[in-house]
């Protein structure tokens, strides 16, 4: 098996005594599935325990997805997933068709796909409304066999085609259905082969269509919605430079005798290098931590014919001979980013067990001996996914690129207020809408340092809370003289009654923090108050492992404690920072 | 003795190796169910290169039943 799982025996076992106590993050996933699936809960539960999750568990009855989502009364409901999983397969769903496509006319079939694809769709919306879960539907395998052989794909509207059409009605249909997602089933297929995947022996003992040796692997491809769910994705890949971005030793070996490109060996480093770009170019940043002579690096960095990656790719760059933990620290630090939305590539063994060691919150991924195996490696990390690629995911490479020169400014000028008076910061508050939503949803998900209350809220929640009239939920488009940081900070305000608001979720990017911005919202968040004929504004802080850092932020504004809440009484003078402009859209 | 092999039915099976010898069967090891027969199957085929064919594990029935397959399988466990 490509994937570095284990055997599923170990997963049975291991899952029969797992301790969650104390996990923070939690969630229920329910399995239907059209034939059996065993071991795959166990090892689901086990994945999630490895990555700190507290999962619970639920599988219908063997082909019985049909009745659990059609009875509103039914153990599924009951169990209130938060992420469902419907695995069906094509021998079930096409019947006899599935042998004799052509015994019936042309027509008839694209009937059959059709009425097939309003059932799913039926069951599915019905499901979503009950349930509120999100669902991810494996698509439909593709079959490798026709009796028209070579003319298949001659044949109109073929075995082929129906698979192929059903699976694109579903996907095209629910394009917009922010609850629904898909797992390409095909792909998995593609990639690890249906010989292997598919057992003979297996389907005629148990109706088993995902052999037991690759439940695991399929397991792992499913941990690519949880992961997401939570906020659990990384953020960053940090580099090693010498025999991980280039074939050899550049302060030994010299400009001219690093490899990359020229021969076989050399080209498995380009490859890598443009995989690791095209992450980059959806929002992955990039960073350099490598013992070296910073001249010799950067030369060829910035003039290697070959080098895929150059100086603006990377977000951060510690060239140095300090040891790799301080550096990782200081890119953590510079970055604003938490060790564990962190991955690590090192080709040095020791290098990788001391960052296991010394910091077991980063991801320090098991680098293969052979560089021609990079790539496959990183194609098989699924820790990168989010629910939705937001404006701000692409542009993330370029914000970070801007921060690295304000840092620069930062350090050029004499104090703080100079340098904020510099930055001409726009702090743009803009309604939550259809555009705005699902960013907002993400910020809660995923802010965990400059975060009031740490409330997680999936897209769905934040859409019913815009539907409140007792709610305001807004966002602010941050920009400076260097750029667009985009949507970088999001509250939730409650309207208790005539007098009081109540902060429900107060939060900005750690990517923006330390430049005042927090104080120009909340300032415009009292103005508005104010306007409405409110007294006091009451906010909670919950304090968390990570979000030490807005400690200070509401007695520093003028709330003053009582009993367990803040309280900020309008009265007051507003702390209305000087250094930005509210603009309200 | 057959030490490997009920090394890996006692893994497969999570009960002490103790517990296991050739009369072993289904009845005899609570955990011994149609699943975990297939997973056995699977750990066998891998540590031993061989493919049983579906008769032979409809067939096997107990450790004996195991050996006798594996030895027509060019493996001999009690060596």
């Amino acid at each position: 098996m490509s994937l570095d799982t284990h055997k599923i025996s170990y997963y049975i076992s291991k899952a029969k005594s797992l301790n969650v106590d104390g996990f923070e993050k939690k969630i229920r996933i329910a399995l239907l599935c059209s034939f059996t699936v065993n071991g795959l809960e166990e090892t689901l539960r086990v994945l999630c325990f490895q990555n700190k999750i507290n999962c619970a568990t639920y599988v219908a009855n063997y082909n019985q997805y049909n009745q659990e989502i059609l009875d509103k009364n039914s153990n599924l409901y009951k169990f209130k997933p938060n992420i469902t999983f419907l695995i069906l397969d094509t021998r079930s769903i096409l019947g006899d068709l599935f042998f004799s496509p052509y015994i019936i006319s042309a027509e008839k079939r694209k009937e059959y796909v059709k009425n097939k694809t309003d059932e799913i769709q039926e069951l599915v919306n019905l499901f979503v409304q009950n349930s509120k879960s999100k669902i991810i539907i494996s698509n439909f395998g593709v079959p490798t066999h026709s009796s028209y052989g070579i003319c298949e794909t001659k044949a109109d509207f073929g075995l082929q085609e129906m698979v192929t059409k059903l699976n694109e009605n579903l996907i095209s249909n629910f394009k917009n259905e922010a609850l629904v997602y898909f797992y390409n089933f095909n792909q998995f297929v593609t990639k690890f082969g249906e010989q292997n995947i598919f057992d003979y022996r297996q389907y005629f003992l148990g109706d088993i269509k995902i052999s037991t040796k690759y439940i695991p692997t399929f397991a792992n491809e499913l941990m690519s919605y949880v992961k997401p769910v939570l906020g659990l994705n990384k953020k960053c890949i940090v580099l090693d430079l010498d025999n991980t971005l280039w074939k050899g030793i550049v302060g030994e070996d010299g400009y001219n005798g690093i490899n990359l490109g020229e021969t076989s060996s050399g080209k498995a480093f380009v490859e890598f290098q443009k995989n690791l770009l095209s992450l980059h170019q959806r929002g992955i940043i990039l960073a350099i931590n490598s013992k070296n002579n910073v001249d010799d690096a950067m030369e060829v960095i910035k003039k290697h014919p070959n080098m895929i990656l150059r100086e603006e790719n990377f977000a951060c760059m510690k060239i140095n001979w300090n040891d790799k933990i301080s550096n990782m620290q200081e890119i953590a630090d510079e970055l604003n980013i938490g060790l564990e939305s962190m991955v690590f590539f090192d080709d040095d063994r020791v290098n990788r067990e001391l960052m296991r060691f010394a910091m077991p919150e980063v991801l320090t991924v098991e680098f293969p001996d052979d560089p021609s195996q990079f790539s496959m490696m990183l194609s098989n990390l699924n820790d990168f996914n989010v629910l939705k690629i937001t404006d701000e995911d692409s542009n993330r490479g370029e914000m970070y690129l801007q921060q690295r020169k304000r840092t620069e400014l930062k350090n050029k000028t004499k104090n703080m207020d100079d340098f904020l008076n510099h930055l001409n910061i726009k702090v743009k508050i803009k309604k939550a809408n259809g555009f705005t939503v699902p960013r907002i949803s993400q910020l809660t998900l995923k802010t965990n340092q400059f975060n009031l209350t740490t409330k997680r809220y999936q897209e769905e929640d934040i859409q019913n809370f815009v539907k409140s009239p007792d709610k305001i939920v807004e966002c602010a488009h941050i920009t400076d003289k260097f750029g667009d940081s985009g949507i970088t900070g999001a509250y939730i305000i409650n309207k208790d009654n005539d007098r009081e608001w109540s902060i429900d979720t107060f939060l900005l990017s750690c990517r923006i923090m330390g430049r005042g911005i927090e104080d120009g919202m909340l300032d415009h968040i009292i103005h508005q108050a104010e306007k409405d004929g409110i007294t006091r504004i009451k906010a909670n802080y919950n304090p968390t492992k990570k979000n030490i850092s807005i400690e200070n932020f509401l007695p520093e504004f003028g709330f003053k404690k009582e009993n367990d809440s803040w309280y900020y009484y309008i009265d007051r003078k507003a702390k209305k920072p000087k250094h930005l402009e509210v603009i309200v859209e | 003795m057959a030490r490997k092999l009920y090394e890996i039915i006692a893994k497969v099976l999570d009960v002490p190796i103790s517990e296991i010898n050739d009369e072993s069967n289904p009845e005899t090891i609570e955990n011994w169910d149609s699943f975990n027969g297939l997973v056995l199957v699977d750990e066998l085929e891998d540590e031993y290169k061989i493919k049983f064919g579906l008769n032979e594990i409809v067939e096997s029935n107990s450790v004996k039943d195991i050996k006798k397959y594996l030895k027509i399988h060019g493996v001999n466990t009690d060596d």
